[in-house]
């Protein structure tokens, strides 16, 4: 734990929250992250590393200043806010611009993580929670995605809009995400592009396989809980199946739902938070459960092409109450 | 039938009450430490709503296109006293669930949804059951947000908050970041509905 | 704050800030919260609240014998519930924009529990001039509070202040602070603010206490 100064705590149970975060976790996300964020380069070009810097500089500068653990600064040892900028950056638009992803930084450690008393304690997953603060705030900014494969030196005019200002759309072409095409055409992409990430999209969602095996080595290394991303995977797939067997014109198939948009970032790296995510093992295949409900209803239902987001802060939400649901009776009562 | 599955969603999740129209703010931020109690006062909620609803339908109906400007009285007189009677009634009939719910009846008769409700019905003109249906989706949302407010609040027990944010601050700042996460939910079904 | 010279004043100056209604008390949530996206409607709504609250009060004040005490808030309620439906037809007729914006909450001000709860716990004890002092306080207080919320909210949400642009054709306005999670957030961290304030205020009272003692 990073509560270094020897003060005497005293709370009541459970004591398990604490401790199932260090530094050496932080640092096996991290590595996780590092093969995502070669992938959003290659794609996106600078762009993607900067705005990925911006959202991170948000993060220390806000946990730095406002976290009331003292000496100052001892609480950014633990590299959680890094993996939390790394994080929101990941799940920003290439075009982004730099100081709204800094404030998205802000906005995640300020809401999701200092005001609850720092690392392990908060209710929703930080970067999320600033993603949503920016989705909110800026909805037209976020949705311009920009194309790809523009070279690994490219740089988007809008990265470098002033504070407070729009950013002056100097590349205006666009480029629809495989749910945007989805849900206002109907169009569904082949599975070959998603799987490689050779689609629009936020930096770190397009491609689908590297996620896949950043995750796996998580898994294996014991990171997080395994039967988070299994059940969201699971139930998005299975629901969107007897969707597309009802009506395949309407909805699309499957592997679609799987591979496109934010679903495997966010079961990988966002959902499996073990913070704000159930503690019980039942508890996790509900959870999982209930986000690829959730996606499957916003993606499908919703006014909105991609709901993950939405679905694992929704799900945070209900955490509690799925961890007294599912808590172990003791006997007799 | 589409239209009234829309009502119902729109009710309870697009635009709930309490995260969307801030109303029963009150019970939100008063009433949801404990769970039991935030969820017996949510089904209480139901109870008053749909019989509001359909006091206000025949109000609506029968007596108030003679007199519309008494509509504001006529809703809060009508709603308090049959809530009065029903409590009446259900003490007398059932001692079980008027312990379960009947305590809270009162406070909740003066409350801003329940009002709000009897408003928001009249002014979008629904009939009989589409405000039944309204009734029924805004006091779900009601006990959907009060629910997941007090799980939320009795996890906060257990954690260090620092001492500036706790009390009204955070909870406020929680029905934000629950406003939020609502929002995901906007636009659902509506192009299937209305 | 002034030192109290005289008691009917200081009736009047609690609401603005020592009790005021919505930073302190935490009273009034709905249209604090669901009208205060322009400090045109945030400053309409506060007018409108605080001449129901003063003339609700003036009634309540001057009636308070000949209430009977078993139906006393049905009573409150057809007192408030009249001065809303006035002003309820009072802005349909001079302000008929403002009227529409604010749509059901005027109606709903029957329902606030500052009003209530001002002619519960102070009218209905008082005498009229006491009462009417309390509630033009409490009023403007929160007709303040909600002017406050409206020009945080209008200003980064729109860039605007009262309609008049403040930023340039440039500025990115943060849509949120319009939508309704903008409203929760403005208030909570306004009150982590206050709360900041006072703790800071405590911390230096407490060490200039023990400077002296020591």
């Amino acid at each position: 734990m990073s509560r270094q100064t020897p003060d005497l705590v005293l709370s009541t149970p459970p004591f398990l929250r604490q401790g199932q975060t260090t530094p050496w976790i932080m640092r096996q996300v991290l590595g996780a992250l590092v093969p995502v964020l070669v992938m959003a380069w290659v794609h996106f070009g600078l762009s993607a590393l900067l705005v990925t810097a911006a959202a991170t500089a948000g993060c220390l500068a806000t946990e730095w200043l406002f976290d009331p653990r003292r000496p100052r600064g001892r609480s950014l040892r633990d590299l959680s806010a890094v993996v939390t900028g790394c994080l929101l950056g990941l799940v920003l638009p290439p075009g982004f611009p730099l100081w709204m992803a800094f404030l998205g930084g802000g906005a995640a450690i300020g809401m999701g993580k200092v005001l609850w008393g720092g690392l392990g304690q908060n209710p929703f997953n930080p970067a999320l929670l600033g993603r949503a603060f920016l989705q909110a705030a800026f909805p037209a900014a976020i949705t311009t995605w920009s194309p790809q494969g523009t070279g690994l030196f490219s740089l988007h005019g809008t990265n470098l809009a002033l504070p407070f200002l729009q950013g002056t759309p100097v590349d205006a072409m666009s480029a629809a995400t495989p749910l945007a095409r989805m849900k206002f055409q109907s169009q569904v992409t082949d599975l070959f592009p998603l799987a490689v990430g050779d689609v629009g999209g936020s930096l770190g969602e397009t491609c689908g396989v590297v996620i896949l095996l950043a995750g796996l080595y998580l898994a294996a290394r014991r990171i997080f809980d395994w039967r988070i991303p299994v059940s969201i995977l699971a139930s998005t797939a299975v629901l969107s199946a007897v969707f597309h067997l009802i009506d395949g014109a309407r909805f699309p198939p499957p592997l679609f739902m799987v591979f496109s948009g934010g679903l495997l970032l966010g079961a990988v790296f966002m959902a499996t938070d073990p913070v704000s995510s159930p503690i019980t093992p039942r508890g996790s295949w509900i959870f999982g459960a209930g986000v690829g409900g959730l996606v499957v209803l916003i993606r499908l239902f919703g006014g909105m092409p991609e709901g993950v987001m939405y679905a694992i802060l929704l799900m945070n939400a209900a955490t509690p109450l799925i961890n007294r649901a599912t808590q172990p009776r003791i006997y007799g009562t | 039938m589409g239209d009234l599955i829309w009502i119902f969603v729109a009710a309870m999740l697009v635009n709930n009450f309490t995260l969307a129209y801030f109303l029963g703010l009150c019970p939100f931020l008063g009433v949801s430490g404990r769970l039991d109690t935030a969820l017996r006062l949510g089904l209480a909620n139901i109870f008053v709503m749909v019989i509001t609803s359909s006091c206000a339908w025949l109000l609506n109906t029968f007596v108030l296109p003679h007199a519309p400007y008494l509509r504001l009285i006529a809703f809060i007189i009508v709603v308090a006293s049959t809530v009065q009677f029903v409590e009446m009634v259900i003490r007398k009939m059932s001692p079980a669930l008027f312990r379960a719910l009947g305590i809270f009846l009162p406070l909740i008769t003066t409350n801003c949804a329940i009002l709000g409700l009897a408003l928001f019905q009249t002014n979008r003109g629904y009939d009989f059951l589409e405000g039944l249906v309204f009734a029924l989706g805004a006091g779900g949302g009601l006990t959907l947000a009060l629910v997941v407010m007090a799980g939320l609040r009795e996890e906060t027990r257990v954690l260090d908050i620092p001492k500036v944010v706790q009390g009204m601050a955070l909870y406020m700042i929680l029905a934000g970041i629950l406003s939020m996460a609502f929002m995901g939910f906007a636009g659902l079904f509506s192009s299937g509905g209305s | 704050m002034p030192p109290p010279s005289k008691p009917l004043g200081d009736e009047f100056l609690k609401g603005l800030w020592k009790e005021n209604p919505i930073f302190i008390q935490v009273l009034g949530m709905c249209p604090a919260l669901a009208v205060t996206n322009s400090v045109v409607n945030a400053l309409a709504m506060g007018l409108a609240t605080c001449f129901v609250l003063v003339c609700s009060s003036f009634f309540v004040s001057s009636l308070r014998r000949f209430i009977p005490r078993p139906v006393r808030i049905s009573t409150y309620i057809v007192i408030i519930a009249t001065f809303v439906t006035l002003t309820d037809l009072v802005l349909a007729a001079l302000v008929p924009d403002v009227h529409r914006a604010l749509g059901a909450f005027i109606p709903l001000i029957v329902v606030n529990c500052l009003i209530l709860g001002r002619q519960e716990a102070f009218a209905s004890k008082n005498p009229v001039p006491r009462a009417v002092a309390d509630a033009a306080g409490m009023g403007v207080g929160f007709a303040f509070a909600l002017t406050c919320l409206g020009a945080i909210r209008e200003i980064l949400g729109a860039g605007t202040f009262l309609g008049v642009p403040l930023f340039g054709p440039h500025f990115e306005p943060w849509v949120i602070m319009l939508l309704p999670p903008g409203g929760f957030l403005s208030l909570g961290f306004l009150l982590l603010f206050f709360n900041a304030l006072k703790q800071a205020r405590d911390r230096r009272r407490a060490a200039a206490a023990r400077g002296e003692t020591a």
